[in-house]
């Protein structure tokens, strides 16, 4: 037995020393290496990883750069911080990490490796106990006003279907999450208000699951509302809301008329069935790809506005409704713009806390 | 004269054994052909290969002077060749009809023609005096009738060969009877029967010729009526056997072991045994005989402590023992042989020495304070290895899975017997082992008799229970039937009380 | 003895050999050079002191695991749990460093201890559903991974949130954690810590236990043959309770490691892949704990060199995974390699 000991232990040190100075031959080609290190989930998961991979594939259409996404084993800090790590030595200088996961993580990163840039999606980068925030100057700090989305979301849904019920199924409750939800119930009496449409949002119909990976309990969940009778849900909640969207669809092949509205990035390709329609009403989007994109770009022009917290929201475009919406009518399309150009304005301002509203 | 089947050096090897070595068996039409072997001998393999469940290496097979290759049990039908298993292969909540028309159902259009089949099954069973019942139920019949419905099967797929694997195994000795004059029946009517047996008096009996198997190896075929039952055992087990069971007269002592109204519900609820009474004295062996099923498990695992009791009392030495955990009663001096080796008996993948402490492995000498003391421990194994002639390839560091069935059952005996009980329970001891085993065992059971300990013996060979027992209690349903003074009854009396007959108790 | 542990190393290595060469396979079909592929994997792996401080922390929560599992194998019962005892150990043992405001040496035995009864705890309820009603360890222990899950999802919101996130516990203050400063300094700033010790106890105590107490004796009987232990007098019953516990201490004390030494809080709504890698381990170390200890260090080299693979290659992080999921197929068939084996070793000896 100690002799498999001795021989795990021998191998070890032999293929360090064998392994050893690979180290100076990372960095090959001049173009700027963009890392990403990708949340918990999946790099296909149709929402935060997605949306952020994609901003970067899309800037190297654009501009000379090279890139690479890393998945971690797991979602604490060391993970994060190891790949982190791997990115750095293989040559890579400018990374984006999706999601408030990694303010931590960045908080020492940023310190590690000095000659890197990071680009922190969602999040400020912060010590363990919240007692030091610093986005140092080689950092920028990304946030987005998701109840501006969720408010043209639900503006939009209200519009287009004018009567019935309507509900929320969100991951984990979390500050984003909460966002989106508060300002769809924002939207949703607005539209109530102004544009005589008759929505209901029952508390029962607002639910937060409690993960962004159980998609049998989205499923579920929404198989759940449209009996009662919900013919819309907006579903801010990553494989929970593909299980919803799998419901809708399943319904829709049967000839029920039920809607998803969609979160983070434009869903519409995943609500498609039979081809041609999709149950995705609309999408609250959170334009990440173009924060990734923005980024990347102000780097390579030398303006990258390190040390900065940016806001995406209405009035920088970060955040929005699809350009185009298939299962919108075209009046609806405008009164949406007229309401997404007064948030732009101020003359209307959605609120980022609860309030009264419910949950 | 014609041979309807000849198999001829037959040879078949499995990875690392040689099943069968240039093998040659000549069945005559109209014959009972007897294959005697000890198990493992190579019988079954033999069979199989002629029913096509394996293919031989080297040899050939003729079926009325045609070579004949049998891949599978469908071209050994077509060929007229049936089998009678060992264990029944039967549908329980089917008809017999039903049963016997499994594979080939009769139709006519789109539905089965049931009355047509079931007529036919009459009409052979007439012919055969097989005397079944076509419409009943199997799960309400016999275990007998179940057999006849398995030879039906074959005759109603026109076998001319009948080969029965272990026919009696199963049966009570009436039923032996029967499922003798039947075979007789059947080759009066042209059939041809293969015996796959390791029961001498049954091929005495019934068998014209046999051929006798050894450890792969023919030793050669004779005429039974020319050949003594000792010769055949002789061939069969290389050596001279001696079937006298020594066995001094003796004076019964205290009574040991004490059972009462013994009630044990069986395992779907209902009760297997019944009220039953009966008692053991130091000095001497009570067999329990009856069919297999009849309660004897339940008796002995309510008696060791493995099941449950629903009422009654069992008394060890005048204590009652019957809320006592397993451990309890084995520290009060009951030893148990148990009837399935592989397993209650041993741990299969320990070694040998780990098994020869399974019981006491927590007492001093072989543990010290909650270590175990493994030079004590292999001490203790070399005595019963001494002691009782337990071979295995390394000793007592041999796991038990690699030693042979005799040997394995040596060694719990030893090991039981080692403890120095007061109560021996010794159930089916000797199942599935050869002659000189057998031999072995039945010495040492009669030595711890001698030595003035209570033995109780439970064991479906009757032979078994009558050459060792004192006095004989007959389980039936559940039920006692009787006590018998073994050197006052015959195999006769058991038998029919084995049948649920009953009789005025001895004391 | 001796000859089947080796006989024992021999399938694991094979399995491993096996596994890597279904993953060049892979890397060669993708347009990957495997030589590269596998040298950027173990330098990431193992090329400086920190890698290698990093891959030891990474295999230690595993060692637990593995052990965890490997010991209720041994005992009979498949402990598909060890996820939820290392939550549920994880959260006692944060609870302890988040309440209690003692020294150092009072404070770390204390949470250790926390972690030890809570883990165990968790698999008591299986082992006693299983020794009272015969319900299957299988599915109670998952379901208990479940009830941990949830467990911490609303119990670390309501005690022990952070100021601002309600997803994880607050940061455990620096004298709480199982981190020390000589060894993160020893191992150049990596996440190593004093659960690796821990681990490495741990092992030597399960294999004293298996092979020379009368207390594993019995439980490796009825775990080998349940009936022959019963019919042999031991209390197969309570053997499971108390084999089942034990093997939920290991867990938990792992979660311990995991939450109070290499990360330093409790996520919710992550349920720990660890519990399942566990059970690779456990196969892949043929249930030897000392082979359970090799088969994580091993795994935790996969999972910190892969990053660095993927980051240097064009090599999808979805076939690092893949890599690891082949061997431990080949592992959990290790039954196929045995026979494979025994029939090769007979041929050689045929001819000789």
């Amino acid at each position: 037995m100690k002799r498999v000991i001795v021989i795990l232990l021998a191998i070890m040190f032999v293929a360090n020393f064998a392994f050893a100075g690979g180290e100076q031959e990372a960095t090959s080609s001049d173009s700027l290496k963009v890392g990403m290190v990708t949340d918990a989930g999946t790099i296909d998961d149709k929402s935060f990883n997605q949306g952020t991979w994609e901003g970067i594939l899309e800037a190297e259409k654009d501009m000379d750069i090279t890139t690479k996404y890393l998945k971690p084993v797991g979602t604490t800090e060391a993970d994060y911080l190891k790949e982190i790590g791997n990115l750095y030595d293989a040559g890579y200088r400018f990374m984006v990490t999706p999601g408030f996961k990694f303010e931590t993580t960045i908080f020492q990163a940023q310190d590690k490796y000095p000659d890197c840039k990071f680009v922190l999606i969602d999040g400020a980068p912060h010590n363990a106990d919240y007692s030091v925030f610093n986005t140092a100057a080689n950092t920028v700090a990304i946030f987005f006003a998701e109840h501006e989305s969720g408010f043209l979301a639900g503006v939009a849904s209200a519009l287009q279907i004018k009567e019935g019920e309507m509900g929320f199924i969100g991951g984990m409750e979390i500050p984003p999450v909460q966002k989106f939800n508060w300002g769809f119930q924002q939207g949703v009496a607005y539209a109530n208000e102004n544009f005589d449409t008759k929505i209901v949002l029952n508390a029962e119909n607002i639910i937060y699951q409690g993960t962004f990976s159980d998609v049998a309990a989205g499923q579920q969940l929404a198989a759940q509302m449209y009996d009662k009778g919900v013919s819309v849900i907006f579903a801010a909640a990553g494989g929970v809301g593909v299980g919803a969207i799998n419901e809708a669809k399943s319904r829709a092949k049967s000839g029920e008329e039920v809607w998803i509205v969609g979160v983070d990035v434009d869903q519409y390709a995943d609500g498609l069935f039979d081809g041609k329609k999709s149950i995705i009403l609309t999408s609250a989007m959170k334009r990440i790809d173009t924060s990734a994109y923005d980024m990347i770009k102000a780097e390579l022009g030398g303006s990258f506005p390190g040390g900065e917290t940016l806001i995406f929201d209405a009035s920088n475009n970060g955040v929005s409704i699809p350009a185009k919406n298939p299962n919108l009518d075209s009046s609806v399309e405008s009164s949406v713009g007229d309401v997404f150009d007064m948030i732009k304005s101020g003359s209307i301002v959605v609120a980022a806390e609860q309030g009264s509203l419910i949950k | 004269m014609d041979y309807i089947v000849e198999m001829l050096n037959i040879r078949k090897e499995f990875p690392g054994i040689v099943a069968n070595d240039d093998i040659s068996v000549n069945l005559k039409k109209g014959e009972i052909h007897a294959l005697l072997g000890e198990n493992g001998a190579g019988k079954s393999t033999l069979m199989s290969i002629l029913f096509g469940l394996y293919k031989p290496d080297k040899g050939q097979i003729k079926v009325n002077g045609q070579v004949v290759n049998i891949n599978n049990p469908n071209q050994a039908n077509d060929l007229g060749i049936g089998m009678v298993h060992q264990h029944f292969k039967l549908v329980h909540n089917f008809t017999i009809t039903e049963n016997i028309i499994l594979g080939l159902e009769p139709k006519s259009g789109l539905f089965l023609n049931l009355k047509e089949a079931s007529e036919k099954i009459r009409k052979l069973s007439e012919k055969y005096k097989l005397n079944v019942d076509p419409d009943a139920l199997i799960e309400n019949v016999s275990v007998g009738m179940q057999q006849r419905a398995e030879i039906l099967k074959m005759l109603y797929r026109n076998a001319e060969v009948l080969i029965f694997d272990e026919p009696t195994a199963v049966l009570t000795p009436q039923e032996i009877l029967e499922l003798i004059k039947i075979m007789r029946n059947l080759t009066e009517e042209g059939k041809s029967i293969l015996l796959i047996t390791h029961k001498l008096k049954e091929i005495k009996t019934v068998a014209d010729r046999c051929t006798v198997i050894r450890r792969g190896k023919m030793i050669g075929t004779v005429d039974v009526k020319d050949t003594s039952t000792a010769d055949m055992a002789e061939m069969m087990v290389g050596r001279v056997v001696s079937f006298n069971v020594d066995k001094k007269e003796q004076e019964a002592g205290e009574i040991v072991l004490d059972v009462k109204d013994l009630s044990v519900l069986g395992s779907h609820g209902v009760r297997t045994l019944k009220n039953f009474s009966f008692s053991v004295r130091s000095g001497e062996i009570v067999g329990i005989g009856g069919v297999d099923g009849n309660g004897q498990t339940e008796l002995v695992e309510a008696i060791t402590g493995l099941k449950k009791i629903e009422s009654g009392s069992i008394l060890l030495e005048s204590k009652d023992i019957s809320d006592y955990s397993i451990r309890k009663r084995i520290t009060s001096g009951m030893a148990h042989i148990p009837e399935d080796r592989h397993k209650h008996g041993l741990v299969l993948d320990y070694s040998l020495e780990e098994n020869m402490v399974l019981e006491v492995y927590n007492r001093s000498p072989y543990a010290k304070n909650m270590f175990l003391n493994k030079s004590e421990i292999r001490k203790h194994a070399d005595k019963i290895i001494d002691d009782f002639d337990v071979r295995s390839g390394e000793g007592p560091v041999t796991i038990t899975r690699s030693m042979s069935g005799g040997n394995q059952q040596k060694a719990i005996v030893g090991r039981e017997v080692d403890h120095n009980p007061n109560l021996l329970i010794a159930v089916q001891p000797t199942r599935g082992l050869d002659v000189g085993s057998i031999e072995y065992i039945h010495k040492r059971l009669i030595e711890q008799r001698d030595s003035g300990k209570a033995v109780l013996l439970v064991s479906l060979e009757l032979d078994e229970i009558l050459d060792l027992s004192d006095r004989i209690v007959i389980i039936a349903g559940g039920e006692k039937v009787g006590t018998v003074n073994a050197s006052e009854t015959n195999e006769n009396e058991v038998g029919l009380m084995m049948a649920g007959v009953g009789k005025g108790d001895t004391p | 003895m001796k000859i089947k542990i080796n006989k024992q190393l021999y399938i694991g290595l094979i399995s491993v050999l096996l596994g890597l060469i279904a993953g060049a396979i892979l890397m060669a079909f993708t347009g990957n050079n495997p030589f590269l592929g596998y040298s950027y994997l173990f330098r990431g792996g193992l090329m400086n002191i920190e890698r290698i401080g990093n891959t030891l922390a990474t295999a230690t929560p595993l060692i637990f695991t593995g052990l965890s599992v490997a010991f209720a194998f041994k005992t009979g019962l498949f402990n598909i749990g060890a996820s939820g005892q290392m939550l549920f150990g994880g959260l006692c043992a944060t609870a302890v460093a988040l309440t209690f405001n003692i020294p150092r040496e009072l404070l770390l035995p204390l949470m250790m201890m926390a972690a030890i009864l809570g883990g165990g705890f968790w698999a008591l309820i299986p082992g006693l559903l299983k020794a009272k009603f015969n319900v299957h360890e299988v599915v109670s222990t998952i379901m208990m991974n479940w009830i941990a899950y949830w467990t911490i999802y609303y119990s670390v919101p309501a005690f022990f949130k952070g100021e601002f996130l309600e997803t994880e516990s607050r940061s455990i203050p620096e004298f709480a954690s199982l981190k020390a400063e000589w060894l993160t300094n020893l191992f150049n700033g990596s996440f190593i810590n004093y659960g690796l010790f821990l681990a490495i106890a741990s092992v030597v105590i399960i294999a004293i236990i298996l092979n020379k107490t009368v207390l594993g004796f019995e439980l490796k009987a009825a775990g080998y043959n349940r009936f022959g232990a019963e019919y042999a007098g031991m209390r197969v019953d309570t053997n499971i309770v108390l084999s089942m516990v034990i093997a939920g201490a290991l867990a938990g004390l792992g979660g311990a490691t995991y939450y109070v030494g290499y990360a330093s809080n409790i996520q919710i709504g992550v349920l720990p892949t660890l519990g399942f890698d566990g059970i690779a381990a456990a196969l892949l170390g043929g249930l030897n704990p000392y082979g359970v200890m090799a088969a994580s260090i091993f795994f935790g080299i996969f999972h910190s060199g892969k990053g660095f693979m993927n980051a240097m290659t064009s090599i999808p992080p979805e076939i690092g995974d893949t890599i690891i999921a082949t061997i431990i197929y080949f592992a959990a068939t290790s039954v196929l390699i045995e026979r494979a084996m025994a029939i090769v070793s007979k041929k050689v000896k045929g001819e000789n």
